[in-house]
């Protein structure tokens, strides 16, 4: 199966499965929830089959805390692969965030000048339909939220 | 297992960029050019790898169902073994070690490698660059497109800005290696970009994803690589110059720190380079170049201090301070990399190091050619993790000495 695209914003949507179901229908209700292990309560992310630090199958969708740090910062000026849509929102501030639960995550942040991005930064998540089925976290600076 | 294995034989098609007008071959026939290529250079026939081995690399192309078993059905060779490799730019160094493993059991005497790929003709998503279908799904994908990864150099940009916050490297420092590439290139007639720039020309190029610049990424091409490994026995029965694998050092999935929030700045190679160099018995002072898996110059940089030739962080002071042409003291890169030389396919690339390394080592690299080379390293490095530099990170040493 080839990468689906939301003709509405010409941006991929997931393939939607069982596993990953509930992360998508809570981030289309405005919630985060992690997989939490119920063996050594690691935060997995993306979504694993076990837990990646214990092997533990029990892991459970647990609501985390829609706050992180960030870790790392690139500000994408061009579209690099075939999803036109994102050329809208260049720059695309793109950042891997060190949620408070634990977990690092892509995330796009928001409202933030592309100068003023920066690693330590902290930010708030909100959340973006992106079809009816799903939707994403979003990041903005937790100042302004 | 040091030096019971040696390669006989190689070959690297000519690259295509696939310009209006150019042929357009597909993997099977840049595999058999390829495979065409070594053997001659090898001095075997197809006919000699009949009850012995072959060794396959994945295509995004063209991969189907039994895929090595196809491309044995293709070019007429009934192995007993068959080997394929999915570990991306590490693929080639993979299925060399495990041919040395099947060798050295007695298993097989010789393996033919083979690794083609047409990216430029892949099936997009949506017209624009390659984006194959097998990179659009799973989980792994669901979690970073719809999020606004777009791909490589934003992935690999945000190590790297994590590595300026922890480290210390400078544009400059990065800018010679992408220049230093491309003077190689201009010394090797089979590199896709061969003209000069100088490193205002990398200062000067577009930010794409910041602080990844155009001249940071490699150029994908159309072409196809092999190399044919034996016994160290049937090696000197075949050449006066066989290339021997003296050691080697493997790291898949590699964290430093907790699964969860590990430290990025580090690569697969702090393990894999010292294991090779402690087969070997050698240390980095008797390494006489390094030809690194460059799909950007920080994963070069990376590559050198993780190896370490240097200490952590210190990288970008390296590269500053040595020379990086072949006839200086830290040679690298010597065929123009893939960063000049092009990359047919992400998981094709990592065919070149070897083979440039093997070229060094006989004697063949002409114009480029480092002087009285004995021993060199060639890495591996494939695959993107989720939110971490490499999937699988391959190191060898390779000599003319057993």
């Amino acid at each position: 199966m080839s990468a689906i695209v939301n003709p509405a914003t010409g941006k991929p949507l997931p393939t939607i499965t069982d596993l990953t179901r509930p992360f998508w229908t809570a981030a289309r209700e405005g919630r985060l929830v992690l997989q939490k292990c119920q063996r050594c309560a690691t935060f997995n992310f993306h979504p694993k089959p076990w837990c990646i630090e214990c092997g533990s199958r029990d892991l459970q969708w647990t609501d985390a805390k829609p706050f992180g740090t960030i870790y790392a910062t690139t500000t994408s000026r061009s579209v690099a692969m075939n999803f036109p849509g994102w050329q809208a929102e260049l720059p695309v501030l793109l950042c891997l965030i060190d949620l408070d639960d634990g977990a690092r995550m892509y995330g796009q942040v928001t409202h933030c000048k592309p100068e003023a991005l920066h690693i330590g930064m902290r930010v708030k998540a909100y959340f973006e339909a992106i079809s009816d089925d799903a939707g994403i976290p979003k990041f903005r600076p937790l100042q302004d939220a | 297992m040091r030096s019971e294995v040696a390669i006989v034989g190689f070959g690297r098609t000519p690259y295509s960029r696939a310009r209006p007008g150019d042929p357009v071959l597909t993997v099977d026939e840049y595999i058999a050019w390829a495979a065409d290529l070594a053997l001659q250079k090898a001095g075997m026939s197809k006919n000699d790898f009949d009850g012995q081995g072959l060794g396959v690399a994945h295509a995004e192309a063209a991969h189907t169902v039994n895929w090595s078993a196809a491309v044995a059905e293709n070019l007429g060779i009934s192995p007993t073994v068959l080997l394929r490799a999915d570990q991306g730019g590490a693929s080639a160094s993979a299925m060399l070690i495990r041919a040395a493993a099947m060798i050295q059991s007695g298993i097989v005497d010789r393996v033919l490698v083979v690794g083609a790929d047409t990216p430029l003709h892949i099936p997009s998503a949506a017209p624009g660059l390659p984006l194959s279908p097998e990179r659009t799904r799973g989980v792994y994908w669901d979690f970073q497109g719809p999020f606004g990864v777009m791909g490589a150099s934003a992935q690999f940009a945000l190590v790297l800005s994590r590595y300026m916050h922890e480290h210390k490297v400078t544009p400059e420092q990065l800018g010679k290696i992408a220049v230093n590439a491309r003077y190689h290139a201009g010394l090797h007639e089979g590199a896709i970009y061969r003209t000069p720039f100088t490193l205002q020309d990398y200062l000067d190029s577009r930010v794409l994803t910041d602080p990844i610049r155009l001249l940071d990424c490699v150029p994908i091409v159309n072409g196809g690589l092999a190399y044919v490994v034996t016994s160290a026995k049937t090696a000197r029965t075949l050449t006066d110059r066989p290339v021997y694998l003296r050691g080697f050092g493997e790291a898949n999935n590699y964290y430093r720190g907790s699964r969860s929030l590990p430290d990025i700045t580090y690569t697969g190679f702090t393990q894999a380079a010292p294991q090779a160099l402690q087969m070997a018995g050698v240390t980095q002072r008797d390494i006489q170049f390094l030809q690194p898996y460059d799909d950007y110059p920080f994963i070069a940089m990376m590559t050198i201090e993780d190896h370490g030739f240097c200490k952590k962080g210190e990288g970008g002071r390296f590269v500053e301070e040595h020379d990086l042409h072949f006839d200086g003291d830290f040679p690298m890169s010597t065929d123009g990399g893939q960063l000049s030389g092009g990359q047919p396919g992400g998981a094709i690339g990592g065919f070149m190091p070897l083979i440039e390394s093997v070229t060094q080592l006989r004697g063949e690299a002409g114009a480029r050619q480092v002087r009285d080379a004995r021993i060199g390293i060639s890495c591996g490095f494939g695959g993107i993790p989720y939110g971490r530099p490499g999937r699988s990170c391959i190191s060898l040493v390779l000599s003319t000495e057993p």
